[in-house]
């Protein structure tokens, strides 16, 4: 389903849901600071930048949840039409995906001119808003 | 159209103006149905509008469905579309801007000499 590109947005913040107590052991087990990092995010405003690292594992995790996207495929250097097999169409949609993850508004033209990961990391690295 | 390089430039145009079209009444979609669940539904509506034309070849036809499908999408604006905080036209857009250059702002309220 096309729209389902839209889907990680919605599950990485339902994820917590289910038993609250549960996750927040498991995560605080895992990584001792990724709960905090989850709870910071929805009350930033803006202070902290996003290092390269991030978004980049952000990223490709927005690719590999888009229905299209074969997720073996997907590396910090595809090329979205030739490496992953999506069409024009298709990259709209995974440009969009991005703006939400990121809380970015990004101009036409701009959207237009991305289609590759690398060009994708090298916008939201260097946008001073996003989120 | 006496040459494929003209023709390869025409068709060129129609797939940016394809993609913009597409990207803004995509948009569009998400500020009307705002719900993730109907949104999901109407992209996929949006986009069967779109496949159902991906065969068709001849330029001067696609630019009439192209023509045909931005007048409709001007019907189909959005009054109040979402706008991102931080953007012109969003909440926090020159909140707290910096004081312009020259202005001088003096932190010692009450300790003046």
């Amino acid at each position: 389903m096309a729209a389902a590109a839209l889907r990680p947005a919605i599950l990485r913040r339902i994820r917590l849901s289910p038993s609250p107590a549960a996750a927040a052991g498991a995560a605080a087990a895992s990584q001792p600071h990724a709960l905090a990092r989850w709870l910071a995010r929805p009350m930033s405003s803006h202070d902290a930048h996003l290092t390269r690292d991030e978004v980049v594992d952000r990223l490709l995790d927005v690719l590999k949840c888009h229905p299209k996207v074969d997720p073996s495929k997907v590396s910090p250097e595809a090329h979205f039409e030739k490496d992953l097999g999506l069409d024009s169409l298709d990259t709209v949609e995974v440009v969009m995906a991005i703006e939400e993850e990121f809380k970015l508004e990004i101009p036409d033209q701009e959207a237009d001119k991305i289609d590759s990961l690398p060009l994708a990391i090298e916008y939201v690295a260097n946008h001073p808003m996003a989120a | 159209m006496a040459t494929s390089a003209g023709f390869l430039a025409r068709r060129a145009a129609q797939k940016e103006r394809v993609r913009l079209l597409y990207r803004r009444a995509l948009k569009d979609t998400l500020n009307w149905a705002v719900h993730r669940h109907l949104f999901y539904q109407d992209a996929s509506d949006l986009r069967e509008k779109f496949e159902a034309n991906r065969d068709v070849d001849n330029p001067d036809v696609i630019d009439r469905l192209i023509d045909d499908a931005e007048a409709q999408y001007r019907n189909f604006q959005h009054p109040d579309p979402y706008i991102v905080p931080w953007a012109p036209g969003g909440s926090k857009f020159t909140r707290n801007p910096p004081p312009p250059k020259g202005i001088e702002i003096i932190y010692n309220y009450g300790k003046e000499d």
